[in-house]
């Protein structure tokens, strides 16, 4: 896929984005909400705990929460299912009648759709966290955290695509969807950061692609300034990208095969 | 050579075990098509048109056989086949329904590699030819299907395609912008020398877009020829309405069957093979009854479904 279409194909779905932006409104009303009840749950916690869990104050949780949330609220909530629904009911042919990888185009579509909304809710969870707990905890490490987001919605972009290719041979990704999900939440860190899962629990994480998709730019966000984190997360992108473009071709040739 | 296939053949199997099932899709297929040529591919539903269209495209492999589409492989060579082919397939849509045709349009040129400079004069000129450019700016989900087929046919133009694969194109459009699409395919064929391949149930389309028909049935061709050949030889019958300006008896030799017949007007069926049309119009026309005669070919429906019931060639 060169530049060029990856670019058309980012700036064509923003477009649309910021052309419509109903979804967006929902997806905000929705985060904020999300947003409020977690951080004022984590505040309590803490305030139970000294102040201070596993390394974590009142404030650095709260821009822990408004960052996780932010990096997986931005992204279509259905979209397992939606590639999964294209696949199997063989919409997916107009696309590999084109010459470029099908999966390069979707992601980037989807990148498209998901930076404007990841922008928004960001900026606005910011400000709330700004109000309710106070300012970052160190302004510099939300520098990091910044482009750390987008590796981390491209990360998850990326791995749900892979996920979702399980359609070329299921037929329906409704189920690998809902798992998906609960790996994201727990081992993502995405509600609950991870040094505060169980032990067995927090060395698996470490060993998973789901921490780069919410728990290393709300690491970041949170005050630690750990630029390791952002290696890391290009690691994975780089690890998930050559599996689900090897799952996707390896779908197509089946699809070649036996038909859709 | 546009289109040329030797023996293909596409066997699916479904079920497990005991209940496995072999399905054969295709079978030992020879088609040739010509540079320029638009040809029409039917059949009745299952015969196996949309599998060979897909193995013809590159999304298939076949069972067996060899095909190439431009010089291509297309099962080999499917992306370099994408970039000088175009494909409309019925309902599929080419655009993002989101965007508006132009922003499609963009990221479509971008997929193909289209020169910027080139690109706005292309979109402008298809917008020209097929009449569409009012609807660029328009979200596609705002288009009425007819000017939403515009603009998919446009898509599928934009990096100027040799052939143009076209599965139902016309399905679920009204009759004025089935024609409109109709000419449109003539249009471009005539003006840029695009080849058309088109599947299609609406005999309309076979009708005034396709020269040459190919009937598919069970997986194999089971005719080849140009439509109008197809209407002549196949059916040997013609029509003949009489207008009378008094009552006549009918024509009574062998093979004239007498549709309708009153004081002032009189329908027959007749097959030539027993009877030459001339015969019954002479007999007819022996008289001062007759006000006015047409003789017209039965509906190609008709032909259509008589070749369905014939045997492989």
């Amino acid at each position: 896929m060169t530049r060029r279409a990856f670019v058309e194909a980012v700036r064509g779905a923003s477009q649309r984005v910021v052309a419509e932006p109903g979804g967006l409104v929902v997806s905000l009303a929705f985060y904020l909400v999300i947003v409020a009840v977690l951080s004022g749950l984590w505040r309590v916690a803490v305030g139970t705990n000294d102040g201070n869990l596993a390394g974590y104050g009142a404030v650095a949780l709260t821009w822990y929460i408004i960052t996780s949330e932010a990096a997986t609220v931005s992204i279509h909530t259905r979209l397992i299912a939606d590639v999964g629904d294209d696949i199997g009911s063989g919409a997916i042919a107009v696309e590999l009648l084109r010459p470029a990888s099908v999966i390069g185009v979707r992601v980037a579509t989807e990148l498209g759709r998901t930076l404007p909304k990841l922008l928004v809710l960001w900026v606005a969870g910011g400000l709330m966290a700004a109000v309710v707990a106070g300012g970052p905890p160190r302004p510099l490490a939300l520098l990091l955290a910044a482009p750390s987001l987008v590796l981390a919605v491209t990360a998850n972009l990326i791995a749900q695509h892979g996920v979702a290719a399980a359609a070329f041979w299921l037929r329906d990704a409704g189920s690998a969807w809902f798992l998906y999900l609960k790996a994201v939440f727990i081992t993502g860190g995405m509600i609950i950061p991870l040094e505060l899962l169980p032990n067995g629990l927090e060395r698996a994480s470490l060993f998973l692609p789901f921490r780069a998709m919410a728990y290393a730019p709300a690491r970041l966000a949170a005050g630690f300034v750990e630029p390791h984190l952002l290696l890391e997360q290009i690691g994975w992108i780089a690890v998930l990208a050559i599996g689900a473009v090897a799952v996707f071709g390896a779908g197509e040739r089946r699809l070649q095969v036996v038909g859709g | 050579m546009a289109i040329e296939a030797r023996g293909l053949t596409k066997v699916f199997k479904t079920g497990r075990r005991r209940a496995r099932k072999r399905i054969d899709a295709v079978r030992d297929l020879d088609l040739v098509v010509a540079d320029g040529e638009r040809v029409a591919y039917i059949g009745p539903n299952g015969a196996g048109k949309s599998t060979s269209i897909k193995i013809l495209t590159g999304l298939l492999h076949p069972t067996a056989g060899q095909a190439t589409v431009l010089g291509l492989t297309p099962w080999e060579d499917r992306k370099r086949l994408a970039r000088r082919i175009g494909t409309l397939f019925g309902q599929r849509s080419l655009l993002w329904l989101e965007l508006t045709p132009r922003q499609s349009y963009r990221m479509l040129a971008a997929i193909y590699g289209l020169d910027r400079d080139d690109e706005p004069r292309r979109i402008a000129e298809l917008g020209d030819l097929l009449d569409a450019v009012d609807l660029f700016d328009q979200p596609v989900r705002s288009l009425s299907l007819g000017q939403r087929m515009r603009c998919e046919l446009t898509a599928c133009l934009l990096h100027d395609p040799e052939i143009l694969f076209l599965d139902e194109p016309t399905i679920g459009l009204d009759l004025v912008a089935k024609q409109r699409f109709r000419e449109l395919l003539v249009r471009l064929n005539e003006q840029q020398g695009t080849t058309i391949f088109l599947t299609s149930h609406d005999v309309a389309d076979i009708e005034h877009v396709a020269r040459r028909a190919v009937v598919i049935n069970h997986g194999e061709v089971i005719y080849d020829d140009e439509v109008a050949a197809m209407r002549r030889a196949l059916l040997a019958t013609k029509v003949v309405e009489v207008g009378l300006i008094a009552p006549i008896q009918a024509p009574l030799q062998a093979g004239v069957t007498v549709l309708e017949h009153t004081d002032q007007a009189l329908r027959l069926v007749v097959d030539t093979h027993l009877t030459p049309i001339r015969v019954v119009l002479d007999e007819l026309l022996d008289g001062p009854a007759v006000a006015d005669v047409s003789v017209v070919d039965p509906p190609l429906e008709q032909v259509i479904a008589e070749i369905y019931e014939r045997p492989a060639r």
